[in-house]
């Protein structure tokens, strides 16, 4: 059993044989605690770098394992079923180890930078292969920048093809210090242009983000590739995308990849105990509308400087 | 090397459309009925019981027997297939071998026609002359009962017949071998015969003393003897087709029969000169070999290596196009359907919807370890996917060295076609496995794939690759209980290693649990050998023998050592369960000592009925083999160790060695049935996982199960392994891409064997709620293909719940909350008793007013609930009616039975004797045939008579033992039902 280390960070995923996040196949590596708060964010469980616990109170047996073991008394008998009290919790895990039927499940786990490195390894010849990698997401994986930049440097000596999904917000001294030399490919989420409408869903400012974007243009064009979300009611609107597209062309991008969006993680917030999320669709996109933005967004982009 | 000169090797110009004859042929294969077709049982039981002379060697008595059946072989044509022969008299015919377990057909002579589940039809003079002429010379001779017989009915033999812990497929087939066809082919059987007759003379001449001088000499005698019947065969054929042709009026026809009749004159007895003759050939020799050897994985091998020197003459001669040769492909592979194999009632529950599986083997490399993809494997792979078959079995080799990406994204193309077929097999991983074995590495690139799953070295070695099918919950069982099994009640089988609940720690239990695996393997391994003996006693192959390297130049039969290799194979049924089983025993009592032993053995008592945490905890938090996880691992690599480094200690009756396998046909979804709850968390009665495979929904990552399949050592198996993958679907060019990626990464990490099913969830539990939908859906089962309406309800089951990965994520979708009933871990109910089906219409058949009366008694005691005096009327009603009817007198003319009935709690003890044509009735017999142990009267009538005899159900609730002679049950078996459809009015 390994011990909580403040140094490290939580490991909350690792989607193994993944096809979405870079070329290849390859494992997708999701690092716990981000700076941002979106309100559409689709792995609740990765906004808090602290530990959490899955509560998933269908599952219970009632065997009462976890209440015994708490060394906080977190948890409690009601009925045939336990309840946790979030507020004493602080994420041990000790419940989830002895907990049959996975009602409690412990979000992800502490990985030491050698020993994550040795369970990606065990896919490097899915990677030769296939011409993949591993990418690196979140949460925001640059939180934990000096972790981050080990673990990549590992896989780098290994000849290892490397990514990252970032939010951008980050410090871009360390960054383009110690990350970008390690890594091949950046994904850089722009979500809104309005820095008021970013902190409204986000919960931050977004000109840090912006500032980020336009040194990395510069500085490593060739390995950005900028996304933007397509969240019904947030960022799919023709204004915001309209805006994304001229301060794109300004950096000198023609392309972009529009993310499609479905309402997903509600089942998460649930089970960590949060309140849903406001003011979003519970539908995905109508399949027309996507289109339509995405020709708008294209023909934005690429339309001539001359434009108005 | 050959080199591939297609443009396009896809072919996908060439479809059914443009092959209008192969259309035809498949709507007619795929529609076909199979019916029993017994004129092989009729020559070869006369030839051996009216014209055979005893003072011959049965080498040469056998000889004669096959080509005595060969040359009065009726030459037939169904249809407008370019090839001539034809397995067996019916256009889809299921031949009887009366030696090995044709009469196990006996007690359902009457009814197998018409039975709901692949019923096989035959006439009631076929039936009448199976059960008067042919059945009765056989009842002491079969393979299984002369073992007996000369063994004084062995330990071994009477724990075989319990079904549940393995099975010796010796009493029912050793075929399970590729042949050496191509050697035939270009020298023509003639040749074969006169090298023999000139080994014989030169024999004959020499003055040394070679105590196998005789022997020997019979042998070259007999293959000169069995290779004339092959090839009176073809001369008969062509006569027949110069004759059809005559009378043909359909010009296309007419020239179709005409150019049979000129290629039968040809081959097989000379060398063939064209890619037609060199096929036709193969297709007789094949059809040859099943008049001496069952229709049971006899593989034609590397297709496109064996035909390819004929292929490419013609067509470089401008002799043939590729439509030409796609279409007699096409008709060598629907020839390869007109069998199939006789199968009663209970084994239908084991091996429901197998083909015979001829394996054909395409690509790899050749025996420099070069390319040898040829524009031939990509024809056959067209025709394959064209046709959609479940014979022949295909399979591709592959070499990620040798062999080009683009072969195996073709491959993969077929697969997602076909959505089951080729299996794939990795080239290093096989041939290094069989270096190992000792055999010389150019022999061993030439492997070919045999049946199932299994690595032959074609026309070379002799592999009997499916000697031996042991379950390996059997011997958990044993451990868990004392030497007992919950299947088999409070009997001790196994040795007695003490209650685990003394166990000290982990290592301990598996101490115990080698025992009992050791000494079943010896049990197996014993009765194996002794039915190998029999074998060689009875059932010799020259005819095959002719077909093999090694034998002429030993001047020994195939049965006897002759083959330049041998090995017997013995596979194994629930691995993945036994081995997540120790790995939870390991975890919940000794690592984690979260639960006792007791605890957990009453659990799986209890089925885990009040013990939810303990269930849930044994399926949620114990090693999953499959994940990677390292405990599951070395238990995984532990348990192989110990099989393999076992059964390499045993040596055969031919000289070679023990090898194990894994894979199981149908066996897992049989045998899961009739085991306890394990402690993986599988309920009781419940499938396992196949072959190789991981437990269904325990390993959910793509990416971990592929790797954690490819850490086994593939020398570990030697006999070859199934490992089944589902995919929901493969559509897009990306799709593809990742699919052989998959394969590829397998393969370079040492995986040896990997197939797939590509369909979801849905469609799959749609087609078992409408069969009549999915007429043609073809599914790869455990090594073999199936139309998955063929299948029995469990072994649906067990495809439907396999773990299906999404290519795209990588991880195991969803599985339909609604049917979670089905996962072995969640578990329905256990099978219910079928309800028995009493007898619906009352007949006076017979104006003898005492019978009459007597069938009353008897059709009123069918419809009892208890049955109590079910066996006293039967008797009493047989013996009346052996003396007023004379038509059922005929059962026991000439016949000698002596039956043992006991009831199990000793209120019954019946003997009955059959003989001068009456039965007489006492307490009890001496020296019985056979003795049966009932637990009451109605068990034995369901055992007996109900329309669908459930013999695994008897068998789970313990109704009926029997021991002694099985062929006298089936025959009495026969003669009740008929007195049950005479009494019903039905005959």
């Amino acid at each position: 059993m390994k011990e909580a280390d403040p140094h490290l960070p939580i490991v909350c995923g690792l989607y193994r044989f993944s096809l979405d996040n870079g070329p290849g196949i390859r494992t997708t590596v999701f690092l716990k605690g981000c700076p941002l708060a979106c309100r559409w964010c689709h792995n609740p469980e990765a906004m808090s770098p602290e530990p959490e616990i899955f509560f998933r109170k269908t599952r219970c047996l009632g065997c009462g394992g976890c209440v015994k073991i708490c060394p906080r008394q977190a948890i409690e008998m009601r009925r045939n079923t336990v309840f946790l009290h979030r507020q004493r919790c602080d994420g041990c895990g000790r419940c989830a180890r002895v907990c049959p039927s996975l009602a409690l499940q412990a979000v992800g786990s502490q990985e030491p930078a050698a020993e994550l490195v040795e369970l990606l390894l065990r896919d490097l010849t899915f990677f030769e292969v296939s011409g993949g990698g591993v990418t690196f997401s979140g949460g925001e994986a640059t939180m934990h920048g000096e972790y981050l930049a080990e673990v990549l440097g590992l896989l780098k000596s290994q000849g290892i093809h490397t990514a990252l999904q970032t939010s951008g917000f980050f410090e871009p001294v360390f960054f383009e210090a110690e990350l970008l030399p390690r890594l091949d490919l950046v994904f850089f989420d722009l979500k809104l242009f309005s820095a008021t409408e970013h902190r409204r869903w986000t919960g931050r400012s977004n000109d840090r983000i912006l500032a980020n974007f336009e040194r990395l243009a510069r500085l490593a064009p060739e390995r950005l590739r900028p996304r933007i979300p397509l969240v019904p009611g947030a960022t799919a609107c023709k204004e915001n995308l309209a805006a994304l597209a001229t301060f794109l062309r300004r950096c000198g991008f023609t392309v972009a990849t529009l993310l499609p969006w479905f309402p997903g993680g509600r089942e998460k917030r649930r089970a960590l105990g949060r309140p849903a999320a406001r003011g979003l669709s519970h539908e995905p996109m109508q399949r027309a509308e996507e289109d339509e933005l995405r020709t708008f967004f294209n023909r934005c982009l690429t339309k001539k400087s001359t434009d108005p | 090397m050959a080199p591939v000169t297609l443009a396009d090797i896809s072919l996908a110009r060439h479809t059914l459309s443009t092959l209008p004859r192969l259309a035809g042929l498949r709507r007619a294969c795929l529609s076909a009925r199979s019916e029993v077709c017994i004129e092989r049982a009729r020559h070869v039981t006369a030839f051996l019981r009216d014209l055979a002379d005893p003072a011959e060697s049965m080498e040469i008595r056998y000889a004669r027997a096959v080509s005595h059946f060969l040359r009065n072989k009726k030459p037939r044509f169904f249809d407008a297939n370019l090839l001539a022969g034809t397995t067996t008299g019916k256009p889809f015919g299921a031949p009887v071998y009366p030696e090995l377990t044709g009469l196990t057909i006996w007690p359902e002579l009457d009814v197998m026609g018409s039975r709901e589940k692949n019923p096989q039809a035959l006439t009631q003079a076929e039936a009448d002359e199976l059960n008067e002429e042919i059945f009765p010379y056989w009842l002491d001779r079969t393979i299984l009962e002369h073992t007996r017989h000369r063994e004084g009915n062995p330990p071994a033999m009477r724990l075989f017949e319990r079904i549940v812990f393995f099975l010796a497929s010796k009493a029912g087939t050793i075929s399970h071998t590729v042949p050496h066809y191509r050697a035939a082919l270009e020298e023509g059987l003639e040749s074969l015969i006169d090298k023999a007759a000139a080994e014989e003379q030169r024999l004959q001449a020499s003055a040394g003393a070679d105590p196998e001088k005789a022997e020997k000499i019979d042998f070259y005698r007999a293959v000169q003897i069995a290779l004339a019947g092959i090839i009176a065969y073809a001369e008969n054929l062509s006569r027949e087709a110069s004759r059809l042709a005559a009378l043909e009026p359909y010009p296309d026809q007419r020239e179709n029969l005409q150019k049979i009749a000129e290629v039968c004159a040809q081959v097989p007895a000379k060398p063939a000169r064209t890619f037609r003759e060199a096929i036709n050939g193969l297709w007789i020799m094949q059809v040859a070999i099943h008049a001496e050897s069952i229709n049971m994985a006899m593989s034609p091998g590397r297709l496109d290596q064996v035909l390819w020197p004929w292929y490419q003459r013609d067509l470089a001669a401008g002799r043939l196009t590729t439509e030409e040769a796609l279409e007699l492909i096409g008709c060598l592979w629907l020839k390869l359907n007109d069998n199939t194999n006789l199968v009663p009632e209970t084994a239908e529950e084991l091996f429901g919807g197998a083909g015979t599986v001829p394996a054909v083997t395409l690509g790899g490399v050749d025996q420099d370890g070069r390319d040898a993809v040829n524009d031939l494997t990509y024809l056959m792979l067209r025709v394959t996917e064209l046709l959609k078959t479940r014979d022949p079995s295909v399979n591709a080799r592959y070499d990620f060295e040798a062999n080009s990406r683009t072969y195996l994204e073709r491959v993969a193309s077929v697969i997602a076609s076909t959505k089951a077929v080729p299996a794939l097999y990795n080239d290093r991983a096989a041939i290094a496995t069989l270096v190992r074995q000792g055999i010389p590495l150019e022999h061993a690139r030439d492997y070919a794939i045999i049946g199932c799953v299994e690595l032959a070295v074609a026309g070379r070695s002799y592999d009997a690759s499916s000697s031996i099918m042991l379950n390996l919950a059997s011997a958990l069982e044993l451990a868990l209980y004392a030497g007992r099994r919950p299947v088999t009640g409070d009997e001790r089988i196994g040795p007695d290693t003490g209650e685990p609940g003394t166990f000290s720690d982990f290592e301990e239990f598996w101490q115990v649990f080698r025992k009992q695996l050791a000494w079943l393997i010896g049990q197996a391994v014993e009765l194996n050998e002794q039915l190998g003996r029999s074998h060689q006693e009875l059932l010799p192959t020259p005819l095959l023998s002719a077909l093999f390297e090694g034998p002429f130049g030993k001047g020994r039969d195939l049965i006897r050592g002759g083959a330049l290799y041998n090995s017997s194979g013995a596979t194994h049924i629930g691995f993945a369960d036994t081995v997540d089983s120790l790995s939870a025993i390991e975890q919940a009592v000794f690592v984690d000592r979260r639960f006792s032993f007791e605890r957990l053995l009453k659990g799986l008592r209890d089925n885990f009925a009040n013990d939810a945490e303990l269930h849930a905890y044994l399926v949620n938090k114990t090693p999953k083999y499959g994940t990677e996880n390292p405990a599951a691992q070395k238990n995984a690599e532990r348990l192989l160790g110990f099989l393999f480094e076992t059964y390499q200690g045993y040596t055969n009756y031919r000289g070679g060695r023990y090898r194990p396998a894994y894979w199981t046909m149908t066996n897992h979804a049989g045998q899961g049935k009739l085991c306890g709850a394990l402690p993986n968390g599988r309920k009781a009665n419940q499938v396992f996982a196949s072959g190789i495979t991981p437990v269904s929904q325990a390993a959910t990552g793509l990416a971990g199960c592929l790797n954690a399949v490819a850490a086994i050592d593939p020398e570990l198996i030697p006999g070859g392994e199934a490992f089944n993958l589902k995919y929901p679907e493969v559509e897009s060019a990306d799709d593809l891409k990742r699919f052989a990626d998959a394969v590829e990464v397998y393969f370079r990490r040492g995986g040896l064997h990997i197939q797939f099913n590509i369909m979801d969830y849905q469609m799959l539990l749609a087609a078992k709620a409408r069969p009549d939908d999915y007429p043609e859906l073809l599914v790869r089962v455990s090594g073999y293909s199936a139309y998955f309406k063929d299948l029995n309800e469990a072994m649906k089951d067990e495809i439907i719940t396999r773990t299906a990965y999404d290519l795209r994520t990588g991880r195991a979708a969803e599985f339909p909350a609604g049917h979670r009933n089905l996962l072995p871990a969640q578990g329905a109910p256990p099978p219910t008793r079928p309800a028995t089906p009493l007898a619906a219409a009352r007949s006076a058949i017979t104006r003898n007013p005492v019978l009459g009366l007597l069938m009353g008694r008897f059709l009123t005691c069918m419809e009892s609930r208890a049955a109590d005096d079910f066996l006293e009327i039967l008797l009493e009603l047989m013996g009346l009616a052996f003396l007023v009817l004379p038509h059922y007198r005929k059962n026991i003319e000439n016949f000698d039975g002596r039956y043992q009935f006991l009831s199990r709690d000793g209120h019954v003890r019946t003997g009955a004797r059959f003989r001068d044509s009456r039965l007489e009735r006492r307490e009890t017999v001496s020296d019985p045939h056979i003795t049966i142990l009932f637990k009451n009267g109605r068990a034995l009538m369901d055992f007996l008579l109900t329309p669908k005899p459930d013999i695994l159900g008897a068998m789970l609730r313990q109704e009926v033992t029997l021991d002694g002679n099985l062929n006298y049950l089936y025959k009495f078996a026969y003669m009740a039902r008929r007195l049950q459809l005479l009494a019903m009015g039905r005959v």
